[in-house]
Order: structure tokens, then sequence, then C-alpha cells
């Protein structure tokens, strides 16, 4: 197979996945911190709940590397 | 001052004569493989003993020193160091089980097996200061944990809310979620496993990536969050997801039963 053009795939699933990540923990990172601002008393609930949240949308991210990854390895 | 200029000019020729000559793909490539330190036949069977099986043994041999050493003698009031940080461990992870809907009871059977697992996790990561590869890279390391962590998930949440708690949880919000949520118990070792394996794998390839393009001051300042704190944080989030998860399965069946009442006061 042409290693470039796996190049190419695995540079483009990383790119679109860490994107979208980016834009998930960004968004939820800003209206934690709008509740937070608002209502500084739950602010060790909403923490624990922005924690969560994160770790969920990183994880969309983990896989797309996982797959680059393979792609760059495994072919 | 001449000095200095004269090695970052070398330092800079030298790292552009690296990076075209040496074959990286290979080198990294070589570094990923599991290296087998030593087999023998045992009964018919090849045993492998691979760099991550003696890094794990390791771990598990410190983890028991320390788990004597902090548990000896345990006295009612606390009066050691020892026993206070092992007091501090628990409790932290008491609370946090608390804070997922769990009694205290509940939260203090929890404890050996999560606090284990953290530990565990967090010491096998923190091997590669060593220059040992650490086991996680090792895609079988991750799926055990996960799987072992999925059967427990499901003994413990029988165990605290019953067979027919466990199974309210199932079709808690709405009964035509059940296909859904028996999914996200097929799904759930696979991201666990597929986290804790990217997070490590992802770091050591940058790692050694960084180590064969700048080997000088760069890899300890990356290698503080690669190494250090990723290693140690994908501990704790492992174990946080699967108390959450427990927590998930008695919230969802208290709440069952919860709504049920609700709905029969409202009827009559």
């Amino acid at each position: 197979m042409d290693h470039g053009l796996i190049a190419i795939g695995a540079g483009i699933a990383i790119s679109f996945a860490a994107g979208g990540a980016a834009i998930g923990i960004g968004t939820a990172a800003g209206k934690a911190l709008e509740a937070t601002a608002r209502q500084p008393e739950m602010m060790g609930r909403l923490n624990a709940m922005l924690m969560t949240a994160i770790i969920f949308m990183e994880a969309t991210a983990i896989y797309a590397l996982v797959i680059s990854l393979l792609l760059i390895f495994a072919f | 001052m001449s000095y200095i200029g004269e090695f970052f000019r070398a330092f800079g020729e030298n790292l552009i004569e690296e990076v075209k000559f040496s074959d990286m793909g290979e080198e990294i490539s070589h570094a990923i493989l599991p290296k087998s330190i030593a087999s023998f036949d045992l009964a018919g069977f090849n045993v492998v003993l691979s760099d991550a099986t003696i890094a794990t043994w390791g771990v598990m041999i410190l983890i028991t020193i320390l788990a004597i050493v902090l548990g000896y003698r345990p006295q009612r009031i606390p009066s050691s160091k020892r026993q206070q940080i092992a007091e501090i461990f628990v409790n932290t992870l008491m609370k946090l089980a608390q804070s997922t809907n769990m009694t205290y009871e509940q939260s203090e059977k929890i404890v050996p097996y999560v606090g284990t697992i953290a530990v565990f996790i967090s010491l096998t990561n923190l091997v590669v200061l060593f220059k040992i590869s650490p086991p996680a890279k090792n895609i079988a390391f991750p799926i055990a944990l996960a799987l072992f962590t999925l059967v427990y998930v499901i003994v413990m949440s029988i165990r605290f809310v019953g067979l027919k708690g466990f199974l309210k949880s199932l079709i808690y919000p709405q009964a035509a979620l059940l296909p859904f949520k028996i999914l996200d118990y097929l799904i759930k070792p696979v991201s666990l496993s597929l986290r804790l394996f990217g997070n490590i794998f992802g770091a050591y390839i940058l790692m050694e990536f960084i180590y064969l393009v700048i080997p000088i001051v760069l890899p300890g300042v990356v290698g503080l969050w690669f190494d250090i704190a990723d290693g140690i944080l994908q501990g704790v989030i492992f174990t946080y997801l699967s108390i959450t998860y427990i927590g998930e399965v008695i919230e969802g069946a208290h709440m069952y039963d919860h709504d049920r009442k609700l709905k029969e006061a409202n009827a009559h």
C-alpha cells in the first residue's frame, strides 16, 4: 500500500477528532465557569461533573489517536 | 558568549544530521514492540517473560510491601504517620464513592479493589521513569484490567441493590432504552481499556520521539506531564470511572422505585 496515503489518512483522522474534542471540552469548561460564577457554592459538585464530562470527551480523541497509530504502525 | 554560540551551532548541525540520516520510523517501531527477556517451556506451553511481565510483578511486590508497612498493627486512634497516610488514602476514596450515591457501608466494601487498581495502574505507569516500557503499552494489560473491572462492577452492583435492582436500573428512564443499556455494558470495557492504552501508548511514542530528536532538557520538561502526571491521572480516572459505574446502577435502581411511588401517588 502507498505509505504517503496512509500518513495523510492518519493525519486527517487525528486532526478532526482533536478539533471536535477541543470544541467539546472548551464549551463544557466555559459553561462550568459560568455556572461557578453564578453559584460559587456549587463548585465541588460542578467540578466532579465537569471532570466526568471531560473524560468522556477526551476519550473520542484517544480513540482517533489509537486508530491513527494503528494506521501508521500496523499497515 | 562565543562558546555558547558555538555549542548551539554544533548542536543544531548534529540535530539536522540526526533527523536527516536516521530512520526514525524504524527506531520507533522497534521501541514499541514488546521485548521478551526470557522464555521457557512449562508443561508444553512456551511461556514468554516479557518486560511488561517483569514490571507488573515488580509493582505487585512493591504494593504488597507498601500494604504490609502501612497497615502494620493499626490502632484505634492513629498515632503513627504511616497509618495516617493509609487512612487519608482510604478516606479520599470513600468520600469519592459516597459522592456517587453510595452509603458509608457500601463505599467501605468498594475501597479494597478500587484502591488497589488505582495504585497498581499509577505505579505501573510510573515505571517508565526507570526506562522500562510501561505494561499498559501492551494492549493485553488494559483489556485484562477492564474485563475484571466490568465483572466487578456487575457483581458489586448486584450485591448492593439485588438482581431485581440491577434489572430495574437497566430500564430506569425508559424501557425502550434497554438495548442501549445492554450495549453500554459491552462498550464499557472497550472504552476503559482503550483510554488507558491510547494515553500511555501515545505518551510513550511521543517521549521516544523527543528522546530521539532533542535528547537534552526537553524530555525532562515534557516528561513531567507525559510520564508522571498523565500516568498517575490515568490510574485515578480508571478508578473514578469504575466507582461511577457502580454509582450509576445504584442511582438507577433507587430512582426507578422513586418514580413508581410518585406515579402511584399521582394516580390516587
